[in-house]
């Protein structure tokens, strides 16, 4: 039996097709060179901060980790470091607000997972809720939220890339990229439902109460206050148009309210 | 490291002992109570046999279902019923996989006095399972008549916890006592007088019918020698219930209690007073002051105090008392000072702080073995004194074996209310080399406090042939499932991190994630476009006649544009090629059939066929055009540049009539 052998021109793209795919791939190669890495803070500077945190300088330390975070918002270690410091300055609430961040920016840190859960147990909370195997809390969590987000986004290009391809082929490449376009797509669609679902967490979209807080039952200080938050609880936002007051949930205990926005620091 | 096969096995192994350890227990209470040897027949224990078969049977099953268990905690009483004036026997023996079991939890107990007794350790490794079980003796003096409740015991290891189950005793009142003696006391009967000394001049300073004595044998000691503080409790007056003893607090002194209660009488300035003892064995921690708080006791004293029912404290004083018309009352006694010594200098390098007297001894539990295989050695310190505090002595030169942690056992014994017992450290070796190795004399130190010397002694040393073991054996890697794990003493967060940049995939995700929506219509947008090109590919390749008929006039005109350029450049002959082949194939594509292959003739019919409106004036033209096309072409040497151009001229006219005329309908 002879196998048919695909000649060149099955192959071959149209001129017009071809140079789609070129601008397209022009285009990744563009929004690539636009993640490149920022530019690392100053190793030295930063040993130094840490020795002022090896020496009980906390207070020295912590400007030092908050001038990182402000140069650098996406390194989880500023955030990691910073919540450290306030952890040693008796600050609870900041301690888990900055680890919260540090976890958000990079949640499978051993690191910055552990000293989460260990100022959430200080004040009665836990990273991994009763009854979640670890190991899952643990996948779930393997990614960041930038992550997913940059993973859909890459999807959703390649899929359009090979939907494009596919389009554009000759008979025998059209049936190698039978499946791809679906394939990325489904992977595209797979982190967003992921990112949907992480919306629910509070990690991604709660706040820690700086200091005690009262939870009134209207956005206004007229209303009564029908609980107090203490420090470094983390809640969820639910709506935030109110210019003073932020709309928040507990879900475990089952309650809503109002709360200043001075009064709690977004994640 | 022990691989998990072998764990496996090990636990497999463990399961058909408790098996089998269950079997035997079964098979003996029903030798016991079926089968009894004629020795048993004749005995007091025969009487017995049922219940005793019973709880021995509870109890073994008890321990078979335990078995399985890290932890396991039994209680046990030498009787269940007695009189006030007996005392009881507790013991709670506690089990645990590991290598030290810990102590149970002695609940307050409001119907007896409970005192310390001792403890007994055993402590066994087999393959390489550690298995450890303390016996913890109680002595219990019941307070009240009647059916009393021994509570449940409980014991936790950190993990998990275990608890006994309650035990009722029943306290009956006790038999006349004639009139005598005290009790006994053949051993320290020097203490005895200076006892009752001390308590004649208590009792003499005023007529007290009750009080209570505490003082020590000695008041200075060296760190480790045994003091014996002696409690008293005299009374002269009859009380309604046992009294409640609260031992006195301790300051750089450890303590064992030296039960059993002792009672009896003594004669003080013309009043008989009855008296109970209760002894306690002290030890020095370090050298300085060291000091006894106060020892209290409770007790309900008879009075004949009448209660004035309108008197304002009535309440106050009616449940002051019991039923028995009994006040409580509670006697102190007075803060004891002692002087603990320091040790004088010239200590031998082995010694390790252990005070009293000491012998030792070791030995191996096999005297052959294999390489890789694992021996115990133990070595056992027997003697008088503080045996808690003794440390396991140092084993030195074993370089041909592989040392592991040493495990201890503890027995202490309290006759003559002296704190004697032997303490055993078993050590796991295993054997690097094979001959006949031996094992150095383990030496220990003790300080001799009534010579006042150091001592240093050592065992005899101990030869092992070991024998060469299989390759297996070489590699052997003991791991202690018993040893002691680490234990968290406390918990910080972890340490600041010197990363000084966000991880490379961390910066890439932001950035890719920051791009603006608007750049992502790209993609979607070239998709779309790609599909449309597509589509419109597929659709040309369906219909190709179509795209020629629509494509013929923009040809055309190329070609037109074509040979005025050749024109231009004086190539004649090609500008008309030019034209003839875009005239040709103008009208295939119009046509949708290959004219160059067809007359004028068939042209023009087929053209009429196609777009039947057409005007004949065009057909006309169509021919004519063609005919001048054909001469100057295959005659190209009448062809001049004014011919051509003419040509040129004629073919554009035609093609815009032409164009205007296929489009009737």
């Amino acid at each position: 039996m002879i196998a048919t052998v695909p000649s060149f021109t099955d192959y071959r793209l149209p001129v017009t097709g071809y140079k789609i795919l070129q601008v397209l791939a022009c285009c990744l190669l563009c929004l690539c060179a636009f993640s490149c890495p920022a530019a690392a803070y100053d190793k030295n500077e930063l040993a130094e901060i840490n020795d002022m945190y090896k020496n009980g300088k906390y207070q020295e330390a912590l400007d030092g980790y908050l001038k990182m975070t402000d140069a650098e918002s996406a390194n989880p270690y500023a955030f990691y470091n910073a919540g450290n410091a306030y952890f040693r300055l008796g600050k609870p609430g900041f301690a888990v607000l900055y680890y919260a961040k540090a976890f958000k920016l990079l949640p499978r840190n051993p690191d910055i997972r552990s000293n989460l859960d260990y100022a959430l147990k200080q004040t009665g909370q836990a990273l991994v809720p009763d009854g979640v195997p670890k190991s899952l809390h643990y996948l779930y969590y393997f990614l960041s939220d930038l992550e997913l987000k940059a993973l859909a986004i890459f999807f959703f290009w390649l899929a359009c890339l090979a939907g494009a391809l596919r389009a554009l082929a000759g008979t025998a490449l059209k049936e190698k990229l039978k499946t791809a376009p679906y394939t990325m797509s489904a992977a595209c669609l797979f982190f967003l439902f992921w990112i949907g679902i992480r919306y629910s967490s509070p990690f991604t979209h709660g706040a820690v109460a700086a200091a005690p807080a009262a939870l009134l039952s209207g956005p206004g200080e007229k209303f009564k206050a029908c609980a107090t938050l203490p420090e470094a609880r983390l809640v969820k936002i639910l709506d935030e148009a109110d210019e003073e007051f932020y709309e928040i949930g507990l879900p475990g205990e089952g309650i809503k309210g109002w709360v200043k926005k001075t009064d709690l620091q977004k994640i | 490291m022990v691989s998990g096969e072998s764990c496996d096995n090990g636990l497999k192994k463990e399961r058909r002992i408790n098996v089998m350890k269950f079997r035997n227990s079964l098979k003996n209470v029903f030798k016991f109570i079926f089968c009894p040897t004629l020795a048993t027949i004749h005995s007091p224990l025969c009487h017995y046999s049922l219940p005793l078969a019973a709880f021995i049977l509870a109890a073994s099953f008890m321990s078979a279902q335990s078995a399985f268990a890290y932890l396991s905690i039994s209680a046990q009483t030498d009787r269940t019923e007695l009189t006030i004036t007996e005392n009881l026997y507790l013991t709670v023996t506690v089990s645990a996989n590991s290598g030290s079991a810990p102590e149970p939890t002695i609940p307050p107990m409001s119907s007896f006095n409970a005192y310390s007794s001792g403890r007994s350790q055993s402590i066994s490794i087999v393959n390489g399972k550690i298995t450890t079980s303390v016996s913890f003796t109680y002595i219990l003096t019941p307070r009240f008549v009647g059916r009393q409740t021994i509570p449940a015991i409980s014991v936790y290891n950190g993990r998990e916890k275990a608890m006994t189950p309650e035990i009722e005793i029943n306290v009956t009142k006790s038999a006349p006592v004639k009139p005598p003696a005290a009790q006994s006391r053949p051993q320290q009967p020097a203490r005895q007088n200076a006892a009752d000394g001390a308590a004649r001049q208590t009792a003499a300073k005023a007529d007290i019918p009750i009080f209570l004595k505490a003082e020590t044998d000695r008041k200075t000691a060296y760190p480790g020698q045994q003091i014996n503080l002696i409690v008293r409790f005299y009374t002269a007056i009859p009380l309604t219930s046992n009294p409640q003893y609260l031992p006195p607090a301790y300051k750089n002194l450890i303590f064992e209690d030296l039960p059993p209660v002792r009672n009896g009488e003594i004669a003080i300035k013309g009043i008989r007073y009855s008296y109970s003892e209760i002894k306690t064995a002290l030890f020095g921690l370090s050298p300085g002051p060291a000091s006894v708080s106060p020892a209290s006791v409770i007790a309900q004293v008879q009075s004949d105090e009448q209660i004035d029912p309108f008197d304002p404290n009535f309440f106050q004083k009616f449940f002051s008392m019991n039923g028995a018309q009994g006040a409580t009352k509670e006697f102190r006694t007075s803060n004891l000072t002692l002087n603990i010594l320091p040790l004088p200098e010239g200590a031998p390098a082995s010694f390790t702080g252990a005070t009293g007297k000491y012998t030792i001894s070791s030995e191996l539990d096999r005297k052959q073995t294999r390489q890789g295989e694992a021996v115990n050695l133990s070595v056992t310190v027997s003697g008088n004194g503080s045996l808690k505090t003794i440390t396991a002595p140092k084993l030195s030169n074993l370089t041909n074996f592989k040392v592991f942690d040493t495990l201890s056992s503890l027995s202490i014994s309290k006759s003559n209310d002296i704190i004697s017992g032997k303490k055993v450290f078993t050590t796991v070796i295993v054997p690097r080399s094979e001959g006949h190795i031996r094992i150095p004399p383990v030496k220990f130190s003790f300080f001799d406090p009534e010579a006042q010397a150091y001592r240093e002694i050592e065992t005899a040393p101990l030869e092992l042939k070991v024998e060469k073991g299989d390759a297996d054996a070489k590699n052997f890697n003991f791991t202690q499932p018993g040893a002691q794990a680490v234990s968290a003493t406390g918990s910080d967060i972890r340490y600041v991190s010197d990363k000084a940049s966000a991880p490379l995939y961390a910066n890439a995700a932001r950035a890719l994630g920051g791009v603006a929506w608007q750049v992502h219509i790209l993609p979607a947008a070239a998709l779309l476009l790609c599909l449309w090109f597509s589509n419109i590919q597929a659709f040309r390749l369906r219909n190709p006649q179509l795209f020629r008929f629509k494509g013929a006039r923009a040809a055309a005109d190329k070609d037109i544009n074509r040979a005025e350029a050749e024109l231009k450049a004086g190539r004649l002959k090609e500008a008309v090629s030019v034209l003839y082949d875009s005239f040709m194939e103008y009208l295939s594509g119009k046509t949708g059939k290959k004219v160059s292959a067809l007359t004028t003739r068939q042209a023009g019919e087929l053209i009429m066929e196609r777009f039947p409106h057409t005007d004949g004036y065009y057909l006309e033209e169509i021919r004519s055009f063609w005919e001048q096309l054909e001469m100057v072409h295959f005659s190209p040497s009448s062809l001049t540049a004014q011919n051509a151009k003419d040509l040129i001229t004629t073919y554009t006219v035609l093609i815009e009539m032409l164009e205007k005329e296929f489009k009737k309908k």
